[in-house]
């Protein structure tokens, strides 16, 4: 597969990804309101498919790009940066997904920590986009 | 194959311009499945995620755009390829402003829509809305296909 394709894949990946953590935002908005609450969790299916799917793909051709591409290597800082902010994205984004799969099929309660931690992934996902697009450290 | 590293001005705006993209098409899709969910169903809920389609479209897609479209033209002047004619640029234009005139109508039809029957599942009109929603999220794909392989 040729630098281009894996660029597209790349990036339609965390296009995806960024997509679930919306869903994953609106559903938390929309929680604040008990009139909207059970309306907004018929979002969490969707977010529950997303998530996962562009997580996977972001980081399979990411490392992809890095391997393809003699310029990169995976052991540059910003390439470790955005993989060790992949992990914490990833396991916010898993327990998000999780706990609204739950609300939604057996009604629990909602996390108290949810609004908190999609604050956390918003700020997770934009400091991988910055480290993207400034690649700090690269020649 | 050797890659180009940029300059470091043009970082800012192409931050403005991606992150833009990404909020337009995560809330044009929030969007699109708050109103297909509300299609889909003939219950009380129907009214509320017509709404919430309706605003998700108004108060999130609409400044997304402005960001990213801004931000294209800066980026555009910053590389000076204002009036260049690569394919690329001609298809990012296509999605961009072809887009935005769907955009645009379906934020409107969705929420004449909410303001006509605020109470009612989603009518001809917020149908129109999901569907148009839903041909925004495909040119957003062909958009970031243009713009990641730059088809000569």
């Amino acid at each position: 597969m040729g630098y281009s394709t894996l660029l597209f894949l790349h990036v339609t990946s965390a296009f995806t990804m960024v997509t679930a953590a919306g869903l994953f935002l609106a559903i938390a908005l929309a929680q604040r309101s008990a009139r909207h609450s059970a309306t907004a969790l018929r979002l969490a299916p969707v977010a529950g498919i997303l998530w996962p799917v562009g997580g996977l793909l972001v980081i399979v051709f990411g490392v992809w790009l890095a391997l393809h591409d003699s310029q990169y290597s995976l052991g540059d800082g910003w390439i470790i940066a955005a993989i060790v902010l992949w992990v914490i994205g990833s396991a916010i984004g898993g327990r998000l997904g999780a706990g609204y799969r739950k609300m939604a099929s057996s009604g629990a309660a909602p996390d108290p920590a949810a609004l908190a931690l999609n604050l956390a992934l918003v700020v997770t996902v934009l400091v991988i986009l910055i480290d993207m697009i400034y690649k700090p450290g690269a020649s | 194959m050797t890659l180009i590293i940029r300059p470091d001005s043009w970082n800012l705006p192409l931050l403005l311009h991606v992150g833009g993209a990404m909020a337009l098409v995560a809330s044009v899709t929030v969007a699109a499945v708050a109103l297909i969910q509300g299609w889909r169903t003939s219950d009380a809920s129907s009214a509320a995620l017509k709404r919430f389609g309706a605003r998700t479209l108004l108060y999130a897609a609409i400044p997304s755009y402005f960001v990213m479209r801004i931000a294209a033209q800066w980026i555009l002047s910053k590389e000076h390829l204002e009036n260049s004619n690569a394919a690329w640029i001609g298809d990012g234009f296509l999605a961009a402003d072809f887009g935005a005139l769907l955009l645009l109508i379906a934020t409107i039809v969705a929420n004449v829509a909410v303001r006509r029957d605020p109470d009612a599942g989603l009518g001809k009109l917020a149908k129109v809305g999901a569907s148009l929603s839903v041909v925004l999220i495909a040119l957003y794909v062909f958009a970031v296909w243009a713009m990641t392989t730059k088809p000569a």
